[in-house]
């Protein structure tokens, strides 16, 4: 009986990896119950060992050819760097966590809170002292590794120079003494002429000469030896650290809203104080209205928010959102659009060419013509409802507000929704148009009306085909997105990996090939779900999965 | 007048001026509780002649009649049961059975209708594999849901397009006898459209025979007078069982000789040989002794 329950586990599980598109680990699972292991560790070493192997031999190509190849914004990061530039990006994120925390922090929290940072700034302050030490050190014990690989060309680079100038002078006087004797008719005008050619070349060799060891020079300046580099940043990091703390206290003991509000609180009870004991008409007036403006600043101040940083958590949220608001207005358009076309050839062809003309336009188009167009409906704003609903309303949970709506989001979204309606249109006309006909002899013979016809026969009959159009244009849509975002500076993954282009040190080249990796991730997973989607849909046992 | 009737009913594809006419001059009268087996060769137009019966085609010329009324548009009261099962894949048996009681049926409460379905699902015993889907179950059993969902519409007619064409032999003979059954302790008029016609003669009152198309018609009649329950084990004993098949199978092979020598004038001579039983009655007596199931149709061919 035992048995039975765990082999029924076992498929279960089977089944859900089949479903999830993790057929990978199928293997892995056989092997865990014990189903012929030996062919199970000869798949697992076929089809999961060997493509680690290759990933880990391309990440090893890439760690090792990256850092050769010099750019503008310096070096290609290699792979490590970019774990390091996540880990930043971490970082960052809990900082902005930090100040949001001490900003909104009331009461005992925030003395808490208070005690602990200037806790942690010392802590950090001695840190940074400690590694400043550090870096000092090596910066001198590299120092003298530096000089001992730059002296020797200094000295040589100085050797050099001299003695061409020497030279040079020497020359110069020879052919002065030639001019002089072509004045006084002893030399001819072509030795003169020859001299001075041989002169110029002379310089010109000797200068380049000199370049080529002054540029070994600055070469090993500029790439100081990596122990200095390292401690160098660690210390910057312990200081970074430190300023952070800086600010916490800072907003805890007078940015924090609390404070801010009680301050204005006690100006205001000031004021009544004042205005009691007023003995003059104009007097009491002035502190009637600072009464007022006073408690109506307090009230205001107790719902203002921390302005955070956009961090590439927050970007991707939002490019989350805007995908799957641009998705969501692609499904509802395309959807019933395709089941028309299907179900109608009059339909279908009147919008043959319609679909023809529009699916080919680049995504920048359609940008460009939704910020024209649906620019229009937004003159304002910031007064407009949508905007306002979005972004105040306290109907709406405080994720939403946290997305900060904005027109250029709106426009990426309905540049996404462009995009990604073709497939899911032309599919959905696809799995409509190509229903089995006994499917719908078998509607005529029960006389469903249309509507039951609809939900219970063509639309079923349908959804795989459609879900196979739903997975392509949301990945179109992912894509196109990005671009999108770059190109309307609408926050997001898009617009991160532009901003960080513009910055264009190494640093943010480092962030460039992490958002890389994360616009890979998050698609690769969107993709998955739509798989898992479109298995559950399928009636014929996954055969209309691609 | 009959129950069901088809009066000079013609039916063609293709544009006026390179029609081909498929069914041509097509009469049939089929009386209530009747069984009637249409038999023909593959690509004879058995299929349109279905369709004109179920109401899924109309004819150029003439008539489909139930009970006096024309036939316009499908119906529940004309219970088709398709060649290929036409379950919906996305459904369950149940659920497949229930879409149709549901339908038909709106008034029902959910106990009866529930109730409805699964005497339906018991009748061609699918009971175990009511919550299975189409594509979990053997061609047998969904040519049996297939079979369940039609009789679930109550039809006045039932009409059985090739229902077992698709089966194997020995399942197809499991099958015949669970229709048979049905048909006998629950009459109603049957059209069936067969290509066997051993399954005709074992199963119909009438054996109607369709000529090769095109312009394809009903030949004359056969009446199979054997009564009823017919046991398929004693049948190939039965002489006018060997008679009946044997004037049967030679009235289509004389059709199929004809349509060939029209369409080419040379023909091919066969052998002059004619089949003939050779196993031994004790042997078949020791089949039937151990219980076993052949398919007697098969065993005489």
């Amino acid at each position: 009986m035992s048995q039975k329950g765990s082999d029924k586990f076992k498929y279960g599980l089977l089944k859900a990896i089949d479903v999830s598109g993790f057929k990978v680990f199928d293997p892995v699972v056989r092997l865990i119950f014990a189903e012929e292991p030996r062919k199970q560790i000869q798949d697992i070493a076929k089809y999961m060992l060997l493509p680690i192997i290759f990933c880990l031999v391309c990440f090893f190509m890439w760690d090792i050819i990256g850092p050769r190849h010099k750019t503008k914004s310096g070096e290609v990061p290699s792979p490590g760097k970019v774990l390091e530039a996540a880990k930043d990006a971490t970082r960052f994120k809990q900082r902005e966590g930090e100040k949001e925390a001490a900003f909104v922090a009331e009461g005992k929290d925030r003395e808490a809170l208070l005690a602990d940072s200037k806790k942690k700034l010392t802590e950090f302050e001695e840190k940074t002292a400690e590694l400043q030490e550090l870096s000092a050190a090596a910066a001198k014990s590299g120092q003298n590794k530096i000089d001992a690989s730059l002296n020797p060309i200094k000295e040589k680079y100085d050797t050099l120079k001299a003695k061409y100038k020497t030279a040079q002078t020497e020359r110069k006087e020879a052919i002065s003494t030639l001019a002089d004797q072509f004045a006084n008719k002893q030399a001819s005008k072509d030795e003169l002429i020859a001299a001075m050619e041989e002169d110029s070349l002379q310089k010109e060799s000797e200068k380049e000469e000199l370049k080529v060891l002054s540029q070994q020079l600055d070469d090993i300046r500029a790439n100081p030896p990596k122990e200095i580099k390292e401690a160098q940043l660690a210390a910057n990091k312990a200081a970074d650290e430190v300023q952070h703390y800086k600010k916490v206290i800072d907003i805890l003991t007078t940015g924090n809203r609390e404070v801010k509000k009680n301050a204005l609180l006690e100006k205001a009870e000031k004021a009544e104080a004042a205005l009691t004991v007023a003995t003059t008409g104009a007097e009491a007036q002035k502190q009637a209205k600072a009464v007022v403006s006073n408690k109506d600043k307090a009230g205001k101040a107790d719902e203002q928010k921390f302005p955070k940083a956009a961090t590439i958590y927050w970007q991707t949220y939002r490019s989350l959102a805007t995908v799957f608001v641009g998705f969501l207005i692609a499904v509802l358009v395309a959807v019933p659009v395709g089941i028309m076309c299907g179900l109608n050839r009059i339909v279908m062809a009147c919008l043959t060419p319609i679909i023809s003309i529009f699916r080919p336009v680049s995504p920048v188009v359609w940008l460009l013509i939704f910020q024209i167009i649906v620019g229009a409906f937004f003159p304002d704003p910031d007064k407009h409802w949508l905007f306002q609903t979005m972004n105040e309303s306290k109907l709406l949970p405080g994720f939403i507000h946290n997305l900060q709506v904005n027109p250029a989001m709106i426009f990426s979204a309905c540049t996404v929704a462009m995009c990604a309606l073709w497939p899911a249109l032309v599919n959905t006309a696809l799995g409509v148009s190509s229903i089995d006909k006994d499917h719908l002899n078998v509607a005529k013979v029960l006389r469903l009306g249309f509507w039951s016809r609809l939900f219970k026969i063509i639309i079923p009959a349908s959804l795989p085909l459609v879900f196979a159009g739903l997975r392509i244009s949301l990945g179109v849509g992912w894509m196109v997105l990005i671009a999108a975002e770059a190109l309307s500076s609408s926050d997001g993954l898009g617009k991160y990996v532009w901003d960080e282009y513009q910055n264009g040190s190494s640093q943010s080249f480092a962030n460039i090939i992490l958002a890389c990796f994360v616009v890979g991730i998050i698609g690769f997973f969107l993709d998955r779900i739509m798989i898992m989607l479109q298995k559950l849909v399928s009636f014929d046992d996954g055969s209309a999965t691609a | 007048m009959s129950f069901l009737e088809i009066k000079q009913a013609n039916v063609g594809f293709g544009p006026v001026s390179n029609r081909t006419e498929v069914l041509s001059d097509i009469n049939l009268k089929v009386e209530e509780n009747e069984f009637v087996a249409v038999i023909g060769f593959s690509g004879a137009g058995k299929s349109t002649l279905m369709n004109l019966l179920a109401g899924l085609q109309r004819p150029d010329q003439g008539s489909v009649t139930v009970k006096g009324q024309l036939v316009k548009e499908p119906g529940p009261h004309l219970g088709l049961m398709f060649q290929n099962y036409s379950l919906l894949p996305w459904l369950s048996v149940f659920e497949n059975i229930e879409l149709a009681v549901k339908t038909v049926f709106p008034k029902l409460s959910k106990s009866e209708r529930r109730e409805n379905i699964m005497h339906y699902i018991d009748m061609v015993k699918l009971t175990p594999a009511a919550e299975k889907k189409p594509h979990e179950l053997s061609g047998g059993m969904r040519q049996r849901a297939s079979l369940a969902r039609t009789l679930s519409l109550q039809p006045e007619v039932l009409l059985l397009d090739e229902p077992l064409s698709a089966l194997d032999a020995l399942t197809r003979s499991e099958l015949q006898d669970q229709i048979l059954n049905i048909w006998e302790k629950d009459k109603r008029t049957v059209v069936m459209i067969t290509n066997d016609v051993d399954e005709a003669v074992l199963m119909a009152d009438r054996i109607i025979p369709l000529t090769i198309g095109p312009q394809a018609t009903l030949a004359e009649e056969f009446r199979v007078n054997m009564e009823r329950p017919r046991d398929r084990h004693t049948l190939n004993d039965h002489p006018e069982f060997m008679r009946l098949k044997a004037e049967i199978t030679s009235f289509m092979m004389g059709l199929n000789k004809e349509s060939k020598a029209n369409a080419n004038s040379s023909s091919t001579s066969m052998p002059d040989i004619k089949p003939k039983d050779f196993s031994l009655p004790s042997a078949r007596l020791d089949f039937r002794n151990r219980k076993a199931k052949p398919s007697g149709s098969r065993s005489v061919a």
